[in-house]
């Protein structure tokens, strides 16, 4: 394809800021997403209702529970891990407003996994914010079988599926939180490009 | 309409043809020597008798085989049939839309009457009768939507319509050009159209989208579309291309005539009366590249085009692999004479 050529539904991400005309804020994030965090409190604190939900990656060598507790006085919840994360979104969602601002920070599969529970209990899209940290690695969804891998870094991966070859296109679907994954030989079964790590 | 549907088959034995008269109806998309995508809407009004135009949704010598076809495929994925949880109303309005359609465009095949909300359709082609209440979910086999959609050729996609966006909230997809409805299903118009080349530098999807929000009830409008397949192939679906993409890399000088298959979307948006959600329906033509030759001029039309087309789209398309054995094979039929503009085959 001609240089200019991008897909339309590969989601771009933008730096957390504070919205000035919320009722609300409620503020999700995962292990590197702590960084969103930071860099969120370090611009003005908003007058405003603020809860804070984060677990740091139990397996990463930073952690950022420590500096986000002395920063955020209030509404903060720290939890174990993601999935503790995810439960808590759900669990806060009752006591929303309308006019609740949502933030999100973290890896791709992260910030999609947490749209999709704000999305299917109503809340519009342009009240999320979501901000990429730390790893770039894609959620996949492998067309053939249907299994999606949460964490691909590779542009030719294995489906844990089926077990196919497959390549990682940018062609993105929300619904379903991931990039497509398609065989990569299907034409010539066995003729596999070289594997190369770029999204670390 | 005197017709006669063919026992034919669109996998393993490929044992689809055209009758010469439909090849002469063929929807023959090139109107000049050069393709480039534009915003090529006009009104779907009733064209030529015998034309695929002729009706408000055409049906041919195909219809029975295609509709077996898709049953196959649904068969052995049911995703190929989505509708997200709101979009009941427009299941009924697609329900309607099909069977009004039909029964009024094709008498001696189908026929529906209604008595208040009961309403008994008959179905000759594919041997069904059934009467049921329009509302009432519990009267029907299956989802209004799936039950309307396995008795129509084409793929159809319904679009729910809000916030100045239209979203892909429904679909029965099983003879597509290579997209995939359940990774595409609830998507917006531009992420749908996200990967084709070129027509989003051109602005093509923000003017059709601006277009199509005020698409009146009633004023149906249609566009065409093309691409080319190897094998009379329906289901070349994302989901089966470890099944089929070999074969697009077993074309060859002495096979390509009778291997490559021009494939015309005839594609149509209707505006819903109740959901105020659009339906677009998306007919797929085969023609194989010896039966286009059957007119000289689309030899040449074809030809020209083929040499003539962008790098990006011929890699879009899939057609990079044979485009030059095409080219190959019709240049011996265009002695470079102008041949005007429009799609007429003489």
């Amino acid at each position: 394809m001609e240089r200019g050529y991008r897909i339309r539904s590969k989601p771009l991400y933008d730096p957390l800021i504070w919205e000035e005309h919320a009722t609300d804020h409620v503020v999700i994030a995962y292990a590197e997403g702590g960084i969103g965090v930071l860099k969120l409190f370090q611009q003005m604190t908003p007058k405003e209702p603020i809860k804070v939900l984060f677990a740091d990656d139990e397996h990463a060598q930073r952690s950022y529970h420590d500096i986000i507790s002395k920063l955020v006085d209030e509404g903060l919840q720290i939890l174990d891990d993601k999935e503790g994360v995810l439960s808590a979104v759900s669990a806060t969602l009752d006591e929303c407003v309308m006019g609740t601002q949502f933030y999100i920070a973290g890896n791709e599969d992260f910030i999609w996994a947490a749209s999709q529970i704000l999305k299917s209990a109503g809340v519009d899209d342009k009240n999320i914010m979501k901000e990429q940290c730390g790893s770039l690695a894609r959620p996949v969804y492998c067309v053939h079988c249907k299994t999606i891998d949460p964490e691909v870094h590779h542009n030719v991966y294995t489906c844990p599926g089926c077990g196919r070859h497959l390549f990682v296109r940018d062609h993105f679907s929300r619904r379903l939180g991931a990039y497509m994954g398609l065989m990569v030989d299907a034409e010539e079964p066995g003729n596999i490009p070289d594997v190369e790590e770029i999204y670390p | 309409m005197n017709m006669a549907f063919k026992k034919e088959t669109f996998r393993d034995d490929y044992t689809f043809t055209n009758s010469p008269e439909a090849i002469r109806r063929f929807p023959f998309p090139f109107d000049k020597d050069e393709y480039m995508y534009s915003v090529n809407i006009e009104q779907h009004t009733k064209g030529v008798p015998g034309s695929v135009f002729e009706n408000v949704i055409d049906l041919d010598e195909h219809y029975v085989a295609e509709c077996e076809d898709r049953r196959i495929t649904l068969e052995q994925d049911p995703d190929r049939c989505i509708a997200l949880p709101h979009m009941m109303d427009a299941q009924w309005d697609m329900l309607e839309l099909g069977m009004e359609s039909l029964a009024q465009d094709f008498p001696e095949h189908f026929q529906l009457t209604k008595d208040g909300d009961k309403w008994h359709w008959i179905n000759k082609p594919l041997g069904i009768d059934h009467t049921f209440i329009f509302g009432d979910l519990s009267t029907l086999p299956m989802e209004p939507f799936e039950f309307i959609g396995r008795q129509l050729q084409g793929d159809w996609v319904v679009m729910d319509q809000r916030d100045d966006d239209l979203f892909a909230d429904m679909g029965i997809v099983t003879s597509q050009a290579d997209w995939s409805l359940a990774f595409d299903a609830g998507m917006s118009f531009k992420e749908w159209h996200g990967p084709v080349p070129q027509a989003n530098e051109m602005g093509i999807f923000e003017r059709a989208l601006k277009y199509l929000l005020h698409l009146q009830y009633g004023s149906p409008v249609r566009r065409l579309n093309w691409t080319m397949t190897v094998n009379p192939r329906l289901d070349t679906s994302p989901e089966n291309y470890p099944v089929w993409g070999p074969d697009n890399v077993s074309v060859t000088a002495d096979n390509v005539a009778d291997k490559v298959f021009l494939r015309v979307e005839l594609q149509t948006l209707f505006r819903l009366p109740r959901s105020n959600a659009m339906a677009f329906g998306i007919r797929g033509y085969l023609i194989s590249v010896r039966d286009i030759a059957t007119y000289p001029r689309w030899a040449k039309r074809l030809h020209r085009v083929m040499t003539n087309l962008h790098p990006d789209l011929s890699e879009y398309k899939g057609l990079t692999n044979y485009r030059q054995l095409v080219i190959d094979w019709l240049a011996p039929m265009d002695d470079g004479a102008d041949i005007g503009e429009g799609t007429h085959p003489e």
